[in-house]
C-alpha cells in the first residue's frame, strides 16, 4: 500500500543514476512509436542529443512463417508469403513460386511471365510510394504522404481488378496464373503508366530541392561501398552507396533480359542518395511495365498446364476423368517435387528477397527459409546511427525501408 | 504424363530456348570444372568433404572447424572474390540422417563476377561453429537468428543472444524438427486465466 501521507520519493532509475557519472541516458524508442514503421523497438544510448550506441530490438511481430512453411503443402504457402511483406505482396509471391518452379523444373508460359513482371513492378512502385510517404512524414513533410497514398490506391485498384484483393493478393500460383487477365486490365495499367510520371514530378517538386529536406537527409547515415557490402546490404541501400548490384540485371529471372532499363546508383551513400535512387527506380519500373505491355502476347496460356506439378484447368476438371483425378490428388495430397535444395532470389522493392527450399521428396517442404531483405538491411542501423543525432535516427529507420512483418517473419 | 487424345490437347506453350545468361549463375555444373571447388579442394584437402550440384546450384560441403577459413579464402581469392554474404541459415536434418544433426548453410555471392556459391557444414547438437562475424559484419544477426531458432552456438560471435523470440524464452529452439508446431504448452493471454480452446478442423455448424 502506498502511504499517501508521506511525500512521494523520487525514484531514480538505473540509467538516471548512471548519468550522474557518465552523462549517458538509455532511451527506448518504440515499439509503439509512429516513426518506427510498425513494432520496431530501438534501445538508444544517448549522450546529450548524440547517439552513442543503438540496439534494434525486433521480434514483436514474429509469427513463425518458416515453421508454418514446414507444415503446409507447397501450394498452401503462397498466402503466407503475402503476410511477410504486406506492402509488396506480389513480389513475395513471385520469389516463392519461382523457387518452387526451379525446384520442380517447370517454367511458366511467356504471357504469364510478362504479367508477373508487370505485377512485380507495380508492387515495387506501391512499396516505394508507401516508403516515400512515410519517410517524408517522419522527417516532417506531411503533405507528400497524402499524394503518395492517393496514387497507391490506383495500383491497389489494379490488383483488385486482377485478383479481388488489395493488400494480401495471393495472385501468383506455381506454374503461372490460374485466373484470366481481365480484358480492361492492360488499359488500366497503361493509364497508370501515363499518370505516374506526372505524380513523381509532383513529389520531386515537394522534396528534391526543399532546403529542409536537404538539411535533414544530406550527409546523414553515410555508408561507404565497402561497408555496405560487408554488411550484406542489398537493394537501394547498397545501390545508394554506388555498388551496382540489382538481381534483375545481375541474374535476370523471368524475362528481364529482354527489357531495356537502367539501374540508378548513388554516389555518397547517404539518406538523400537513397531517396534519389528509389525515386528513379519508380521511373524505371514504369519503363519496364510499358515495355512488358508492348511485348506481352494478347492471347495464350497463363499456366504451365502440361506439367503434373500444377493444378489442371478448371474446364478440363469438369469434363474429363483424368484431370478430375489429377485435380483431386493435387488438392488432397499435393505434389511432390524431387529431393534437393534450391535458392532463388528476386529483386524485391527493399533488396534481394531469397527463398531457400529444401525438399525431401514429400509434398511438404522440409525447410523453407525466407531471406528477407529488410531483416538483413536493418542490422546496419547501429553503424549508421553511430554519432548521429537523435532526430536523425528517425530518418535512418525510414531510409532502410523496413516492414516489420518481413523483418520478423 | 497421361495420354491425351487429339481434341483434349491444351495449347502447349513453345519451350523457350535456354538463354546463355541462364547458365553460369552458379558456375560450371560439373564440380570437377568449377573453379571454387578446385581451389577449395586444393587449399583445404582435409576439410573439403564433397561438392554437389542440383539444378545448376553448386554446394560445397566442408568440415565445420574450417568454415571460417574456407569462407575467408573464397572472399579473398583474387579470382573468386565471393565478397557478399547473402544468407546464413541452418537446416535440422533430424529426419533425414543420423549424424551430424544440423547443416549450417552459407550463401555467398560475388558482386564483381556475378556468381553464387553455397557452402555447408554439418554440426551436432552441442558443438560450435566458427562465427563469420570477423569476416562479414552482416553475419551478426543471421547467426543470432540461427542460434535463436536452432540453438547452434557460433564461437567468436560478439553478441550471441536471442533475436526474434523474447530474451527470457526458455522453451527451446522452435525450428528444430522435434519442436511441436503449437509449442510445448498452451499460451495464456495476459488477462485470461485459461488458455483459449484449441480448434481442430472447422467448427461445427449450428443446426437449424
Amino acid at each position: 500500500m502506498i502511504d499517501f501521507t508521506q511525500p512521494t520519493p523520487v525514484l531514480l532509475s538505473e540509467e538516471r543514476q548512471i548519468t550522474e557519472t557518465r552523462r549517458e541516458l538509455v532511451l527506448n524508442m518504440g515499439p509503439q512509436h509512429p516513426s518506427t514503421h510498425g513494432v520496431l523497438r530501438v534501445r538508444l544510448t544517448l549522450e546529450g542529443e548524440m547517439v552513442v550506441a543503438c540496439d534494434p530490438v525486433i521480434g514483436y511481430l514474429h509469427r513463425g512463417v518458416e515453421k508454418l512453411g514446414e507444415s503446409h503443402r507447397y501450394a498452401q504457402i503462397v498466402p503466407w508469403t503475402d503476410r511477410t511483406d504486406y506492402v509488396a505482396a506480389p513480389s513475395n509471391n513471385l520469389g516463392y513460386v519461382l523457387a518452387v518452379e526451379k525446384l520442380c523444373g517447370i517454367e511458366a508460359p511467356e504471357r504469364a511471365q510478362y504479367w508477373r513482371m508487370i505485377m512485380a513492378e507495380l508492387a515495387r512502385i506501391a512499396s516505394h510510394l508507401v516508403w516515400l510517404g512515410t519517410h517524408a512524414l517522419d522527417i516532417g513533410a506531411l503533405s507528400v504522404s497524402l499524394y503518395t497514398f492517393r496514387d497507391r490506391e490506383l495500383i491497389l485498384d489494379i490488383f483488385e481488378r486482377f485478383c479481388g484483393a488489395r493488400l494480401t493478393t495471393n495472385m501468383m500460383e506455381i506454374g503461372g496464373f490460374s485466373r484470366q487477365i481481365p480484358p480492361e486490365l492492360p488499359e488500366m495499367v497503361r493509364d497508370f503508366c501515363r499518370y505516374l510520371p506526372k505524380a513523381i514530378r509532383e513529389y520531386e517538386d515537394l522534396l528534391t530541392e526543399n532546403p529542409i529536406w536537404l538539411a535533414r537527409t544530406k550527409g546523414v547515415g553515410v555508408v561507404e561501398p565497402e561497408v555496405a557490402i560487408n554488411y550484406s546490404l542489398t537493394g537501394a541501400c547498397l545501390r545508394g552507396s554506388g555498388v551496382n548490384y540489382d538481381v534483375r540485371k545481375a541474374m535476370p529471372y523471368l524475362l528481364y533480359d529482354r527489357i531495356d532499363f537502367e539501374v540508378p546508383l548513388g554516389t555518397h551513400g547517404d539518406v538523400y542518395d537513397r531517396y534519389l535512387v528509389r525515386v528513379e527506380e519508380m521511373r524505371q519500373s514504369i519503363r519496364i511495365i510499358e515495355q512488358c505491355l508492348d511485348q506481352v502476347p494478347a492471347d495464350g496460356p497463363l499456366m504451365a498446364y502440361e506439367s503434373n506439378y500444377v493444378i489442371p484447368p478448371h474446364e478440363r476438371v469438369m469434363t474429363t476423368a483424368e484431370d478430375m483425378q489429377r485435380h483431386f490428388i493435387w488438392v488432397i495430397k499435393g505434389f511432390s517435387p524431387p529431393k534437393g535444395e534450391v535458392y532463388h532470389a528476386v529483386e524485391h522493392s527493399k533488396g534481394e528477397l531469397g527463398y531457400y527450399i529444401v525438399s525431401d521428396g514429400s509434398p511438404i517442404p522440409y525447410r523453407m527459409r525466407i531471406r528477407s531483405p529488410d531483416f538483413v538491411n536493418l542490422q546496419s542501423l547501429p553503424y549508421m546511427a553511430q554519432g548521429a543525432m537523435l532526430a536523425d535516427v528517425v530518418a535512418l529507420i525510414g531510409t532502410i525501408d523496413i516492414v516489420l512483418g518481413s523483418v520478423d517473419r | 504424363m497421361r495420354a491425351m487424345t487429339e481434341e483434349q490437347q491444351v495449347p502447349v506453350p513453345a519451350v523457350r530456348k535456354r538463354e546463355p545468361w541462364q547458365t553460369g549463375y552458379w558456375g560450371p555444373t560439373d564440380p570437377d570444372e568449377h573453379p571454387a571447388v578446385i581451389a577449395v579442394r586444393q587449399r583445404f584437402p582435409e576439410a573439403f568433404e564433397q561438392a554437389v550440384n542440383f539444378r545448376d546450384e553448386m554446394t560445397i560441403r566442408v568440415k565445420r572447424e574450417a568454415l571460417r577459413e574456407v569462407v575467408a579464402f573464397l572472399r579473398d581469392h583474387p579470382e573468386l572474390r565471393y565478397n557478399h554474404l547473402t544468407d546464413l541459415t541452418a537446416v535440422d536434418m533430424l529426419n533425414l540422417r543420423d549424424e551430424p544433426r544440423f547443416d549450417v548453410v552459407v550463401q555467398l555471392y560475388s558482386i564483381p563476377r556475378r556468381q553464387r556459391l553455397r557452402v555447408k557444414c554439418g554440426v551436432n547438437d552441442g558443438e560450435t561453429v566458427p562465427s563469420l562475424v570477423p569476416l562479414f559484419a552482416g553475419a551478426n544477426w543471421l547467426e543470432r537468428e540461427c542460434y535463436d531458432m536452432f540453438g547452434i552456438v557460433f564461437e567468436g560471435h560478439p553478441d550471441l543472444r536471442r533475436i526474434l523470440l523474447p530474451d527470457d524464452w526458455d522453451e527451446g529452439h522452435p525450428l528444430r524438427k522435434d519442436y511441436p508446431l503449437r509449442g510445448y504448452r498452451d499460451y495464456v493471454q495476459p488477462g485470461f486465466e485459461r488458455p483459449a480452446p484449441r480448434v481442430r478442423g472447422s467448427l461445427p455448424r449450428p443446426r437449424p
